[in-house]
């Protein structure tokens, strides 16, 4: 979400960092860098941290010139006062929240994040913050998008950004691996990263025994709680910290977080494609139709909701689609990372995403974090073995089903399974039938109210049937 | 003293320095053990990037 004055919209989450901000013009995407960051941002520039940073994929490139003139002219800043030069950087397909990643995307996030701060010090610079919110997966990989986090390094000085890092990655994968892997979710309520005391007093005793989590969290957040009313400089009088300690602090945040496992079992999901209703000839006729209608429509950006671990997404990756892959459930959204790591996937991103309880806009004046849906629309949307779950398990009337699909974008693949399904039937086993309207009439009908109905096939050895449709 | 525009806590910036004095104990002695294994035979994955030692990158 963008704060409008006159044609430039600053954005909403860009305030609380005097270096610099970002702003949207005409569509595009850049970074002002302010005059009191100049040193700073010419120091990253030309130590070659930039340039080693960008090569392995770690932070987001950027130019200095206009990409609408291409002739190399300085971008015009949104702040004439305070600007000292303007960046136009790679844009991220998808903005993704802490809240929505798997174990795994967190972990490699933090690991991400070390990686940089160790590389920085080595040529004399810091990073100044270490917010999860600046990490985006990039083409698979985790990536630092805010280029003003970095300040020069000074002898003697600790990390300012540790505690923030403790709070944002330390905390909740220290919770996801010991206590439960839905305790992510608490990154949605604390948008600054888990209090260090909540952490402290959720854990389990045993994570004492843990060098790495008794320093930074348990003893750190007593250390919080005693120091609470003294000032930085009251309570550190002259020590100082040289370089070295700050390295060792680094390597054992990072041999912390490396330990620290969670292995996706014995959720709901897991077992899915093994023991459902499918035959091999049903589940390789809905890939081909999938295939054909996404190539059809040319859909560039495509939302795969209820993907399970992502195999219809990728079926979407491969027309050359960027594609969101959406899941409930923690351990098949882990799965499907793992996946998109070992195939070296860029253009794939799963997320962890509860549909009757979308990601809401959060933050300050309910606008520094996005919604869900205001990251749309995508051109497609994939809803396979899904509306079942929405419509019979929520209660969601169908007519309601496809009024938030049709916000989510314009095209719509999506997939009918009657009650006679073997899925559908598990829902009911402990429960009233009270949808009388579930049936193949009813959804053609209450879709129809949104939809124009482009295509539709019966899906072959089973009474599943596909749709694709088109928003009216 | 630097002027910070994220407030770094004092029990934060404290605690830095003694967990420091710790990690630098045990990384000097697990420096030690792994020189131990190398030179026992146990090879230890070969870096691609020159800029970095010992670690991978992450999400690889």
């Amino acid at each position: 979400m963008m704060t409008t004055t006159n044609k430039t919209q600053v954005h909403n989450a860009s305030f609380r960092d005097p270096s610099g901000f970002l702003f949207e013009r005409d569509g595009v995407l850049y970074r002002q860098v302010n005059q009191v960051y100049a040193e700073e941002y010419t120091r990253l520039m030309d130590s070659g941290l930039y340039a080693r940073l960008v090569k392995v994929g770690l932070l987001v490139a950027h130019t200095e010139s206009d990409p609408s003139t291409g002739s190399g002219q300085a971008i015009e800043s949104a702040d004439k006062n305070l600007a000292f030069r303007v960046l136009y950087p790679e844009r991220v397909p998808f903005i993704s929240y802490p809240y929505e990643w798997s174990f795994g995307q967190l972990k490699d996030a933090a690991l991400a994040t070390l990686s940089i701060q160790k590389r920085a010090l080595k040529l004399g610079m810091s990073l100044k913050d270490a917010s999860a919110y600046n990490i985006q997966y990039q083409k698979g990989k985790p990536t630092l998008i805010d280029t003003l986090s970095f300040e020069s390094y000074k002898e003697g000085e600790p990390w300012v950004a540790y505690r923030q890092f403790c709070q944002h990655f330390l905390a909740p994968l220290a919770l996801m691996a010991y206590r439960d892997v839905r305790l992510s979710q608490l990154l949605r309520v604390y948008i600054d990263g888990i209090p260090l005391d909540l952490a402290s007093a959720l854990l389990p005793a045993r994570t004492r025994w843990n060098l790495g989590l008794v320093t930074h969290i348990h003893l750190h957040a007593s250390a919080q709680k005693r120091y609470a009313d003294v000032t930085v400089s009251e309570a550190r009088g002259k020590r100082k910290m040289s370089k070295e300690a700050l390295l060792a602090l680094i390597e054992s945040l990072r041999v912390t977080v490396r330990k620290l496992e969670w292995k996706p079992a014995g959720t709901e999901w897991a077992d899915y494609y093994t023991a459902n209703n499918y035959t091999d000839a049903a589940f390789e006729h809905k890939k081909v139709l999938v295939g054909d209608w996404l190539s059809r429509i040319e859909a560039k950006t495509v939302w795969d909701l209820g993907a399970n671990t992502g195999l219809f997404g990728r079926v979407a990756a491969e027309t050359g689609a960027n594609v969101i892959s959406s899941d409930i459930d923690p351990a098949a959204v882990e799965v499907n990372y793992r996946l998109v790591k070992e195939k070296k996937e860029e253009n794939l991103l799963p997320l962890v995403l509860d549909l009757t309880n979308p990601s809401p806009a959060i933050g300050w004046n309910n606008s520094e974090r996005d919604s869900f849906l205001q990251r749309g629309p995508a051109d497609a949307t994939l809803a396979l073995a899904l509306v079942h779950h929405l419509a019979i398990s929520n209660n969601v009337p169908l007519v309601r089903v496809a009024e938030f699909f049709a916000a989510c974008g314009e095209w719509l693949i999506v997939e009918f399974v009657p009650k006679s399904d073997a899925q559908v039937k598990k829902l009911f086993r402990s429960r009233l039938d009270i949808f009388s309207e579930y049936t193949q009439a009813g959804f053609e009908k209450a879709f129809g109210e949104r939809y124009t109905m482009v295509e539709s096939s019966a899906v072959r050895d089973s009474e599943r049937w596909l749709y694709l449709m088109r928003r009216k | 003293m630097i002027l910070l525009y994220l407030d770094p806590g004092s029990g934060s910036f404290l605690i830095q320095l003694l967990i420091a004095a710790i990690a630098g104990l045990s990384i000097a002695f697990g420096a030690n053990w792994s020189k131990l294994k190398r030179r026992f035979g146990k090879k230890k994955k070969t870096e691609t990037d020159d800029d970095d030692d010992d670690e991978q990158d992450p999400g690889t």
